[in-house]
């Protein structure tokens, strides 16, 4: 395991995970949601490691999507002598905003799921209404809370939270980064 | 499965995980996550409404993601330290093993641990032990929603006699037995902790923190828990001292039911 990984290997892994789908939008890519973080070859070149960031670390799909990228880095470095190190790390923090504008109109047209960025106001997936009001902060998945749009009288999900200020003391004491 | 993992160094000498008791704290910490997660995923499909089915049981998953992330900077065989230790090895809380299957015991509960734990991240977000604050923050940042849940039902019925007739005599029971939540694991000395700055504050101080906001929480009903004066000999044979509660065989015995029936079962 001592050989250098060869030049293009590292390009190749990234290539091959970055096309790695999600398990809950199989249409969708783990680089477009913002989930694959870095492909890199370790110091002594026997290694190339690929950083994930959790969506939110009680995801159950977690496995399935380590499980997906190892496979996919595997075939793109097929033959070669080089070991795939897959990890979640918790820093940088997910949020939102990793997710790519491609992708976000992607989940409204095909899932009718709006996508809450800092960048950007939330709207209807289904008329664009911008008025959506929030109703509960637990959705089909721990990623996704549900509003409701008075425009259309739809119920909405939407990936990432509306920050209220906490109803109390300790959760204000410090700026949370989701 | 069904052996006991010693807990594994994974961090060179010298860095703050090796800190006498650090380790403990966090195997504590894992255990509280681990319980709790296991209780409220009991609410599927049985929530009152349909809102707080699915709140309860995104929570549970919220705090075994927790657990997992906590039991990952111990070691990397997550699944043997979750369900694989004697019931003596768990250091968790005993309010943390108990059913609640009255939804009323269960929200006062939640309400006391998630307040306690966002205290507790929020000791633990500039660590020293560099993995330690990663998963804190984390952690930290997920639990806000859990706080929103808890206070938002919690402020809405104790302005009705019947939230205040259910809730408080609740309060009267759990909160004192929440305080364990902040208790030192056996040999943990959270002097040395703070001292080698793995956590910013003395648990004592951590635990008059959450106090107050719990105490704030209850004022407007005109009401203040007892809370019980710290007592480290109670501590010394309490749930951090791995003395087990007597419903914590039953949980255990349904966490690792899958398990037991087939030991290569993954997750």
């Amino acid at each position: 395991m001592s050989r250098a990984v060869p030049a293009g290997v590292v390009a190749a892994v990234r290539r091959s995970v970055s096309m790695v789908c999600d398990p809950e939008y199989p249409e969708v890519t783990v680089a477009e949601l913002g989930i694959l973080e870095r492909v890199s070859s370790s110091d002594d070149g026997s290694t190339v490691r690929i950083e994930l960031v959790p969506t939110m670390l009680g995801c159950p799909a977690l496995d399935v999507i380590a499980r997906d990228v190892t496979d996919a880095a595997r075939a793109a470095c097929a033959g070669a002598d080089i070991s795939i190190e897959v990890a979640f790390v918790d820093n940088p923090v997910w949020t939102p905003d990793r997710i790519a504008p491609s992708a976000v109109s992607f989940l409204a047209r095909e899932y009718s799921v709006a996508v809450r960025r800092r960048s950007a106001t939330a709207s209807c997936p289904i008329c664009g209404g911008t008025a959506l009001e929030h109703r509960s902060d637990f959705g089909p998945t721990p990623c996704r809370s549900v509003e409701w749009c008075p425009q259309c009288r739809n119920p909405v999900e939407v990936v990432g939270r509306v920050e209220f200020p906490a109803a109390m003391g300790a959760a204000q004491s410090r700026p949370v980064p989701a | 499965m069904g052996e006991t993992e010693p807990v594994t160094a994974i961090e060179p000498a010298g860095h703050p995980a090796e800190t006498p008791g650090a380790r403990e704290l966090v195997l504590a910490l894992a255990d509280d996550e681990l319980c709790i997660g296991q209780n409220l995923g009991w609410w599927i499909a049985v929530g009152p409404f349909l809102e707080e089915d699915l709140a309860l049981t995104s929570i549970s998953q919220d705090e075994l993601g927790h657990a997992r992330a906590l039991y990952g900077l111990l070691g990397d065989d997550i699944d043997a330290m979750a369900y694989g230790r004697e019931p003596h090895e768990y250091l968790c809380a005993h309010i943390t093993e108990l059913p609640c299957h009255d939804w009323a015991e269960t929200l006062v509960r939640h309400f006391l641990y998630d307040t306690a734990e966002s205290v507790r991240w929020d000791a633990l977000a500039d660590s020293s032990w560099e993995s330690l604050a990663a998963v804190a923050r984390r952690a930290f940042a997920e639990e806000r929603s859990h706080l929103r849940h808890a206070t938002g039902l919690l402020d809405r019925l104790l302005r009705t006699d019947a939230g205040i007739a259910y809730l408080l005599p609740l309060f009267d029971q759990l909160a004192p037995m929440a305080c364990e939540l902040f208790d030192a694991p056996s040999g943990c000395s959270d002097e040395a902790l703070v001292a080698a700055g793995v956590m910013s504050s003395e648990l004592g101080n951590q635990r008059a923190r959450w106090q107050d906001i719990v105490g704030d929480a209850l004022a407007p009903a005109g009401y203040q828990p007892q809370w019980p004066v710290a007592d480290p000999e109670a501590a010394a044979s309490g749930g951090r001292a791995g003395r087990r509660s007597p419903h914590f065989a039953a949980l255990h015995a349904e966490m690792v039911e899958v398990l037991s029936i087939d030991p290569s079962a993954r997750w």
